[in-house]
């Protein structure tokens, strides 16, 4: 089980790596454009696809590293046994809004992939492909919820309340 | 459409409802979707999913939001290059001379990384990590040197690129160039006030700031300074681009990231490693940052059903609010919002609301842009939540409530800087004005 989650977080991390860099090689593409004699159809919205596909693809790995940012100002202050309790409130919050968010952009995809629903641009893309990605993302931030929830049992604390002070380079 | 009583109070309950999930350490954009989704609930009669949906994937593939994730990706390749140690030595020598000597060098190294980075925490950080150690050892007085670090390092986000510019511009629906290009001015000028108080503070302290151990010729200075043109081309290529409107935002943050690569691998240590671990801290921050603005699109979307913001921007016009009252009661507002969140957040959660107000007060959007971008700095050095102070007490194992009395001089020349553009606001639009075709 812990073996086939770990693979189902990394493929997932790797595909959203593969997207993040991918907006960069797509405006490169577009800019090459500029001076050279091809014409970069659909470059610039197909960024933007990459760009939603990976932050959502992200969602999982920033929060299992706790890159997702929660305010613990006032938590921080309870006693032990009362900022547990309000971890796991928060825990559940954030699993039952990360479910009903995963839910609808499943359906979206699913009824962009029914209706056959394209891009208006040059190259007109079917919807579902950049939405069926971010679908993926979000059914992979309700699962790392889940872990989240399973680490708590085992009395580790909620992920993103700094407790780890290695803070990231851009904020 | 509920009545106006009704609806009064469901703003109420939806405030609460965000005050209440955020103060619980609900991850910041998963607050704003719940509350956002209570919101729907009660102003409206459809199901809330779909249009959340539809409207979240707009919001997170739109092309100008492309900018992000590229200038964060250049500013991580930047933070994990060796540019502290170029900054440090090629700057030092023509600060070394001036009254407070080295403390001019954290602000002079922070506007020049604020130019190629879009960040404060790590401006704050990059720069931080050369001069605190240069600093101690030649005994500088401490609160000044946490200071003038802690309040320099927030150019980050006043200088063009900035991260925060970009999530307003996006938020607020005006030009990312013309916004960076107005806050080129002010940036100067905050850190020139930064520069003057580092300054007086060593004539009124003689002999707190030790003697100047770097003297040397001209001819030295200029070879020590060689080493920063690579870094004044990557600025010229980055902000000239855009500046002379041949790029986009996004284009010229490529330029940038390819410019920061190549930079990099000149100080060597470029390997598969090192690309490897500029993507996973890039998308991770980019990620963190596109869950807040997940939250926020879907807020804004309720806010509009709501009414809530017309009614408000009605309620300014008719009860005559000056624009110097709403921006005091703005300025006190940001001010308490930035001791408990970050500056994205800040601004996301607020926009929705506040923009009309302001459009309503007859406020121009871009200076306003660079209102927001002073009171965000303001916010990185008020504790108990500010950036810059974690990532100063990291650095020096000192706890936060030194560092933030460190940082409090800062904290009120910022507060004159509003001032200075409320007074000169052709500060701001002068050089977005000149611009042709942004």
């Amino acid at each position: 089980m812990a073996v086939v989650l770990d693979w189902y977080f990394r493929v997932t991390v790797a595909l959203a790596g593969v997207c993040f860099v991918a907006v960069a090689g797509l405006v490169t593409y577009q800019l090459g454009g500029q001076a050279l004699p091809y014409v970069p159809r659909s470059a610039d919205e197909f960024a933007g696809y990459c760009m939603g596909a990976s932050a959502f693809l992200g969602l999982a790995d920033a929060l299992r590293s706790g890159e997702h940012i929660r305010v613990t100002l006032i938590t921080s202050r309870l006693g032990p046994g009362a900022r547990r309790a309000s971890e796991w409130l928060a825990l559940a919050i954030g699993l039952a809004l990360s479910a009903w968010m995963a839910w609808y952009m499943v359906r979206m995809a699913w009824v962009s992939w029914s209706l056959d629903d394209r891009s208006s641009g040059l190259i007109a893309l079917p919807m579902w492909i950049p939405q069926a990605a971010m679908a993926w993302g979000a059914v992979a931030f309700v699962v790392a919820m889940l872990e989240q929830a399973a680490r708590m049992r085992s009395g580790a604390p909620l992920s993103g309340g700094g407790e780890t002070v290695e803070f990231s380079a851009d904020r | 459409m509920p009545t106006a009583e009704l609806s009064g109070l469901y703003a109420v309950l939806i405030v609460a409802a965000m005050l209440g999930l955020l103060a619980l350490g609900v991850w910041i954009g998963l607050a704003l979707l719940g509350s956002a989704l209570l919101g729907m609930l009660l102003f409206s009669t459809k199901l809330p999913g779909d249009a959340m949906a539809t409207t979240v994937f707009g919001s997170v593939t739109g092309w100008t939001l492309t900018a992000l994730p590229l200038f964060i990706w250049m500013g991580e390749v930047l933070f994990r290059s060796r540019i502290s140690e170029t900054m440090f030595r090629g700057l030092a020598p023509w600060m070394s001379p001036l009254p407070g000597r080295l403390l001019q060098v954290n602000v002079a190294a922070s506007m020049v990384f604020a130019a190629i980075s879009g960040s404060s925490a790590a401006t704050c950080a990059t720069v931080g990590k050369i001069t605190i150690p240069e600093l101690q050892k030649r005994g500088y007085p401490e609160n000044m040197m946490i200071g003038s670090l802690a309040g320099a390092g927030t150019l980050g986000l006043l200088i063009p690129p900035s991260i925060i510019m970009i999530v307003y511009a996006v938020a607020a629906d005006v030009s990312i160039n013309k916004l960076f290009a107005a806050g080129v001015l002010p940036g100067l000028v905050l850190g020139g006030l930064f520069m003057l108080y580092n300054g007086a503070w060593a004539l009124a302290n003689p002999g707190k700031i030790p003697a100047d151990d770097l003297r040397m010729t001209l001819a030295a200075r200029l070879r020590a300074s060689l080493s920063l043109v690579p870094v004044l081309l990557l600025i010229g290529a980055v902000l000239g681009s855009i500046y002379a409107g041949i790029a986009t935002a996004t284009e010229s943050a490529t330029i940038g990231l390819i410019g920061a690569f190549i930079l990099a691998a000149f100080q060597g240590g470029v390997n598969r490693e090192f690309f490897m671990r500029t993507v996973v801290g890039a998308m991770r921050t980019t990620t963190m940052i596109m869950l807040i603005i997940v939250g926020a699109s879907f807020l804004g979307l309720a806010m509009g059903f709501s009414g809530i913001p017309r009614q408000l921007a009605e309620w300014v016009g008719k009860y005559g609010l000056t624009q110097g009252q709403l921006l005091i009661a703005l300025t006190v507002l940001y001010v308490i919002l930035g001791c408990l969140l970050d500056g994205v957040s800040m601004v996301l959660l607020t926009m929705a609301v506040v923009l009309p107000m302001i459009k309503a007060a007859g406020i121009d959007p871009l200076w306003f842009g660079i209102f927001i971008v002073i009171v965000v700095e303001m916010g990185q050095i008020t504790p108990p939540v500010g950036f810059n102070l974690f990532v100063l007490q990291n650095l020096l194992k000192r706890d936060i409530g030194f560092v933030s009395r460190a940082a409090l001089p800062y904290f009120f020349i910022m507060l004159f800087m509003l001032l200075v553009i409320w007074w000169w606001p052709g500060l701001v639009s002068w050089l977005p004005s000149r611009m042709t075709n942004a």
